[in-house]
């Protein structure tokens, strides 16, 4: 606590706010006491005084790292020391004891020093909207349901995991291109020409046939044909609905099948869809049922004006898991479950729907305009009105006038209104106040935020979009920073289905679900592993942190929990009964499950995996990492990793494995507080699922080892012992880690050492509220760095 | 705009595309036909070393580099695909951007192509070979140049996802998306040419428009939040003067290209076709001359965070690439990771023959372009002796069929030197050159 206290007055001084007397530094003392002795005796003989071997001397590096300019040398050393290549073979070594301390004194001043770099002074660097950011809010600002950054960059991800830090989200010539296409293609979506459009409607039961073409046609789904409905005729722009009238005969014992709706168009060898939908088939053949699906239409592959297949088509198939697949072996198919159909009564297909022309979405923009208004007033007023919701806060008459006159040079090139206010609009979306979450402060000390930097604030943070109407009346009537006024509107913002949005968002971000993606699994292990298992195992994780959001449940759930989130593929997998359908259910569970917790979550558990075998390792860097926000150094230059081919490591087992890769002192002094905690979780497969043996590669079986004792001496066997270790001894560690984890993401920037008392008293808050997420939310709402700018 | 947009229209392949180019002054008027065909560059990237065994060691015939030197060298298993392309082709070894050495063993594919002091808390950058030889000769063609990698985006310092940077140093994004490459390249625009001409005007208006604003915004910010502006801003510019630059080419027609000639629905889960679409699509903005500059990063060296990653797994191999690449020293190590070099080689080869296949003048089209490929870890970590190879440029006066080693005295750079002086980029010197590469010129 002093000791980060110290250091943030030496950012602060950096940061030339305040310098303040300058007490003993706390960690240099540790260096006089202990480690400058042990570099005295082991090292300064060749890098001292009288010898710079390598031109380096010790006795002269700068101990400080953060203030000082050794941190890179101090680096290389601790790099020399974890490989063992210092001291010399030949030379005095280190007791393990020493070399220890000599470790972990670097390690934490380095640690530190990075911190120290990337804080931006309690500084919100300018931040652009993300990727995601950046779709939601066109859907709010236009109410138009589309994907509006198809071609957008992907996002960088900060030093701490986030994707939406100020420092990091760059702009760039090619980005800002397809902002600028972005924003006349919504623009001309949003604004609409002309007459109504022909509605065209289509029905059809039989499916259609198909000649020369691979695959089989039917009504009757069995997951290796796919039922074909040709329209010659569609729209090429709007919402579109499709009914799909259908029913199942289900396979004892099985789960409903899953159907899956596609519209595309056939080409020459290839015929591009994209999906419509998804959903599960519960009802029978006799009793069908009818689903409506939604789509726009310019969002699926149409063709060309002049093609060689005209028409659009609608496929329907069966893509219920475990269902054989035309693709996998025929020894496969014998595990398979039974199967069931899914039969197709009818198809219909009617678009583009609108309630009313011009639809909503253009009304909102255009509205009604009363015959005494003139042309240049009414202009006026819908550039402010819009200008005003892009930009997030009131607008200047000056700002409006430079807008409107973009309308009056574009308006005499073009025939209406409409278009000239198309292109007028997209500038406002291109703009940095619409881009940006401008937050003016010019000045060197921090200032409140206005109230409607406030409403912006909270509305990335909780809905990863703009502000509503009502935050927006808050903000301008002045109340929104009322204490009691910002608690109500954050318990009202979760009540808020968008608020599923801060779930996935910040689950994924904080516990890298993105991950799982960057995992291939082997199939000459996991022959049965279905890729598709990675998107369920992603949506357990965003459904589990949403349940116990969402339920106020305490969040130690997160650590263990009497219930899962499941649907059937996911049960299955685990070995559970479970939901019957695809969509995800709360299951309790019993001790024989084995689950419970995010630790015993596939989507940990393979990430955190090399596709063939757990990887002890990775899962306990993952947990210090992400749980316990106490990360382990990074490794050092030219590590070889545990390799599984070496013949005489391949007969021992992982933990005997580990056991000799810690025997070398160099490895041991960073290895001893990492591999414990993953050996505990060596009942978990590379792909999640429960395992008491584990199966080696040059063949037999060997029992899986769980026992481990924890750095601080604690033992435990297996993964029930971590759980109750971790929930009787590790609850402050992890709501501390929780707090600063939602503190980074709700502020959009890293957190700094000024930033700790902040991150305490969450932490404190936090617990004392029974680990309730949303009081974690209010009281990081209600904090000062989310208050200032 | 989707590709499948895309009326059909008949492949270009093979028939040395000539097409009319926008009146610019610059371009002289006097050239002669053979001085008018494009020269062009792409260098490609890929992370993590290659595998080393050492010479007497039974996996010997994995390591990357050829047997023997100068014109008696002989591939090993590892690039043996290029066997064909032998008179194309220069391995050279002993090369690395002396900067790198004081790098961290994760951090230089960044300075890949800019060969720059790239360390401590700043991580700046500075300009790439492929942006400089733009500067000079991007005005030729539609596009100035195509960065690409599978990763797309810009990633992170130390752990950028593109080999592109501008002249502030600043990260190009790349684009890793095939049919997104594919439609900026040749996507066609279905609206009349007055459409496209009033749409370029009136964006030409709005990027004005929005400079002016918020170039007032600027007083009102902090330090911090004026260099994320000044980003945006010059952003903006660059933009306006594209939109000029459209408008000079608004009256000539995109090149008309099948895209079935293209696998569009490419992923990085299925390598080999990936990259494949990838080399296509650069083969055919080069063959369209859409642009004569090309890179592309197969991946960045991030195991954690890179896509790359998972590339040999999906391939078959065992263990995803990092782990290849720490694993090589292991028994059976250097013949795991020489599989997976072996294959990103093959891949290599079916570029480079595209290229060789395709005739232009009086030789092909690989003649006038220069193939960089390589990558700035000869093992893992280490950033000394990258592996690289040069191809093509016969007819820029380039010679091949030999296997160059060089000490640590000549920097990378001189070879940059001697490409960008052949594509006609005068260049005296590059960051760290001591001088020209003459080695590898006839």
């Amino acid at each position: 606590m002093m000791r980060s206290l110290y250091l943030a007055l030496v950012i602060a001084a950096l940061l030339r706010v305040e310098l303040c007397a300058e007490p003993d530094l706390p960690s240099q003392p540790e260096f006089a006491r202990h480690v400058r002795p042990l570099l005295q005796e082991f090292c300064l003989r060749c890098h001292g005084d009288k010898k710079q071997e390598a031109d380096l001397r010790l006795d002269l590096l700068d101990p400080d790292m953060v203030t000082g300019a050794d941190a890179e040398t101090w680096h290389d050393i601790l790099n020399k020391l974890n490989l063992g290549e210092m001291p010399p073979k030949e030379e005095p070594q280190f007791a393990d004891r020493q070399r220890e301390t000599v470790v972990d004194w670097l390690t934490g001043e380095l640690q530190r020093a990075a911190q120290a770099r990337r804080s931006t002074g309690s500084h919100v660097v300018l931040r652009r909207l993300t990727r995601y950011e950046y779709n939601h809010t066109l859907r709010d600002l236009l109410g138009l349901d589309r994907n509006f950054a198809g071609e957008l960059p992907p996002e960088s991800t900060s030093a701490d995991g986030f994707q939406n830090n100020g420092a990091t989200l760059r702009m760039a010539p090619l980005q800002m291109e397809y902002y600028v296409q972005a924003a006349r293609a919504a623009m001309s979506k949003a604004i609409v020409t002309g007459p109504p459009p022909e509605v065209f409607e289509f029905h059809a039961e039989e499916s259609a046939k198909v000649r020369r073409v691979k695959g089989k046609v039917s009504n009757r789904l069995d997951g290796k044909n796919k039922y074909l409905a040709r329209l010659e005729k569609f729209p090429r722009e709007g919402n579109v609905i499709v009914r799909v009238h259908a029913g199942a005969v289900i396979a004892e014992g099985s789960d409903y099948p899953r159907m899956r709706v596609t519209m595309g168009v056939r080409s020459d060898t290839q015929a591009p869809e994209a999906v419509l939908a998804e959903a599960d088939v519960a009802a029978s053949e006799e009793d069908p049922q009818t689903f409506e699906f939604r789509g726009r239409i310019e969002d699926f592959p149409l063709p060309g004006h002049n093609p060689k297949y005209p028409g659009l088509q609608i496929s329907i198939y069966n893509v219920s898991a475990g269902q054989p697949d035309q693709k996998r072996n025929s020894k496969k198919d014998k595990d398979a479950s039974p199967q069931s159909v899914i039969v197709i009564k009818a198809v219909d297909f009617i678009g583009p729907v609108f309630q009313s022309w011009p639809p909503e979405h253009h009304t909102r923009i255009l509205f009604e305009r009363d015959d005494d208004v003139a042309e240049p007033d009414y202009v006026r007023e819908v550039i402010r009105r819009f200008m005003e919701r892009a930009y997030r806060r009131p607008v200047q008459d000056e700002e409006v006038a430079g807008v409107q006159a973009l309308y009056d040079k574009l308006r005499p090139q073009v025939g209406s209104l409409e278009e000239a206010m198309r292109d007028t609009l997209a500038m406002v979306l291109i703009s940095p106040d619409f881009l940006y979450l401008l937050e003016p402060n010019a000045g060197s000390t921090p200032q409140r935020l206005t109230e409607f930097e406030l409403a912006s604030r909270l509305s990335y943070f909780l809905w990863s979009s703009m502000p509503d109407d009502e935050l927006f009346r808050l903000a301008g009537a002045g109340e929104l920073s009322r204490p009691a006024i910002l608690e109500q509107q954050v318990q009202r913002m979760l009540a808020d289905p968008k608020s599923q949005l801060f779930v996935d968002q910040f689950s994924s971000q904080w516990l890298d679900l993105f991950g799982l993606d960057r995992v291939a699994i082997n199939p000459e292990f996991y022959p049965k592993f279905d890729d598709q298992l990675k998107n369920d195992m992603r949506a357990e994780t965003q459904a589990f942190f949403g349940e116990i959001l969402f339920n106020d449940l305490s969040a130690l759930n997160l650590l263990d929990s009497d219930f899962a989130m499941l649907n059937a593929p996911l049960a299955r997998h685990y070995g559970i009964a479970g939901p019957r359908g695809t969509a995800f259910e709360r299951v309790p569970l019993t001790p024989s499950d084995h689950r419970g917790g995010l630790l015993t979550q596939a989507s940990m558990l393979l990430r955190n995996s090399n596709g063939e075998d757990s990887h002890p390792i990775k899962r306990a860097v993952w947990l210090l990492e992400r749980i316990l926000d106490d990360p382990p150094a990074p490794p050092p230059p030219d590590v070889p990793e545990l390799d599984p081919n070496e013949p005489d490591f391949a007969k021992l087992s992982l933990k005997q494995q580990l056991e000799a890769h810690r025997e070398k002192a160099a490895c041991n002094s960073c290895h001893r507080r990492i591999d414990p905690w993953g050996i505990a979780l060596e009942n978990f497969d590379a792909t999640g699922r429960w395992r008491t043996e584990v199966e080696k590669k040059k063949g037999g079986r060997v029992p899986v080892e769980v026992e481990a004792t924890l750095p601080g001496g604690h033992e435990v066997r297996g993964i029930e012992d971590l759980k109750a270790y971790l929930l009787q001894h590790e609850k402050q560690r992890f709501a501390r880690a929780l707090s600063t984890k939602m503190l980074t993401y709700g502020l959009g920037r890293s957190l700094g050492f000024d930033d700790t008392q902040t991150v305490d008293r969450l932490a404190e808050e936090f617990a004392g509220s029974d680990y309730r997420l949303s009081r974690l939310v209010t009281a990081i709402v209600q904090s000062k760095p989310f208050q200032t700018k | 705009m989707k590709s499948w947009h895309l009326h059909r229209r008949t492949f270009l392949r093979g028939t040395g595309v000539t097409l009319a180019l926008p009146l610019l002054e610059s371009m002289a008027p006097a050239a002669t036909a053979a001085q008018a065909l494009p020269k062009r560059m792409c260098c490609v990237y890929f992370p993590f070393g290659v595998s080393l065994p050492p010479a007497d060691h039974d996996e010997a015939n994995w390591n990357w580099f050829p047997r023997g030197e100068g014109r008696d060298f002989g591939f090993t298993s590892t690039l043996e695909s290029l066997e064909p392309l032998r008179e194309h082709v220069t391995v050279l070894s002993g090369l690395s951007h002396p900067h790198g050495h004081k790098m961290g063993g994760h951090d230089t594919g960044d300075i890949f192509l800019t060969a720059a002091p790239f360390k401590g808390s700043r991580f700046g950058n500075s300009i790439s070979i492929d942006q400089v030889a733009a500067a000079t000769m991007g005005h030729a063609t539609r596009l100035p140049s195509l960065t690409l990698s599978s990763d797309g985006g810009v990633g992170e310092p130390t752990r950028s996802t593109t080999l592109s940077f501008s002249d502030r140093g600043r990260p190009i994004p790349a684009l890793a998306n095939p049919a997104q490459i594919f439609s900026r390249l040749f996507g066609d625009d279905d609206d009349a040419l007055e459409m496209r001409r009033r749409r370029l005007s009136s964006s030409a208006s709005m990027l004005d428009l929005v400079l002016d604003h918020s170039r007032s915004l600027q007083r009102k910010l902090g330090k911090q939040d004026q260099e994320k502006l000044d980003e945006y801003l010059s952003s903006v510019r660059a933009v306006e003067q594209r939109v000029e630059r459209s408008q000079r080419w608004l009256e000539i027609p995109k090149p008309e290209v099948d895209p079935g000639a293209v696998n569009l629905d490419a992923s990085p889960k299925g390598p080999e076709e990936y990259i494949r679409a990838m080399y296509d699509l650069i083969f055919l903005a080069f063959q369209t001359d859409t642009t004569r500059l090309a890179t592309y990063m197969l991946g960045q060296v991030a195991g954690a965070t890179t896509v790359a990653n998972s590339f040999p797994a999906c391939i078959g191999l065992s263990g995803n690439w990092h782990g290849l690449a720490h694993g090589a020293g292991k028994k059976g190590g250097y013949a795991k990771l020489g599989r997976f070099d072996q294959f990103l080689a093959q891949q290599l080869s079916y570029f480079l023959n595209r290229l060789a296949e395709t005739p232009e003048g009086d030789g092909s089209m690989l003649d006038r372009t220069l193939v960089l490929y390589g990558s700035s870890n000869s093992r893992t970590h280490n950033n000394h002796n990258y592996p690289l190879l040069l191809a093509g440029g016969k007819q820029l006066g380039f010679q091949h069929n030999q296997h160059l080693r060089f000490t640590e005295k000549t920097p990378l750079s001189n070879l940059f030197v001697t490409m960008l002086n052949a594509i006609d980029v005068p260049t005296a010197g590059f960051v760290d050159s001591t001088g020209e590469m003459t080695e590898v010129m006839s």
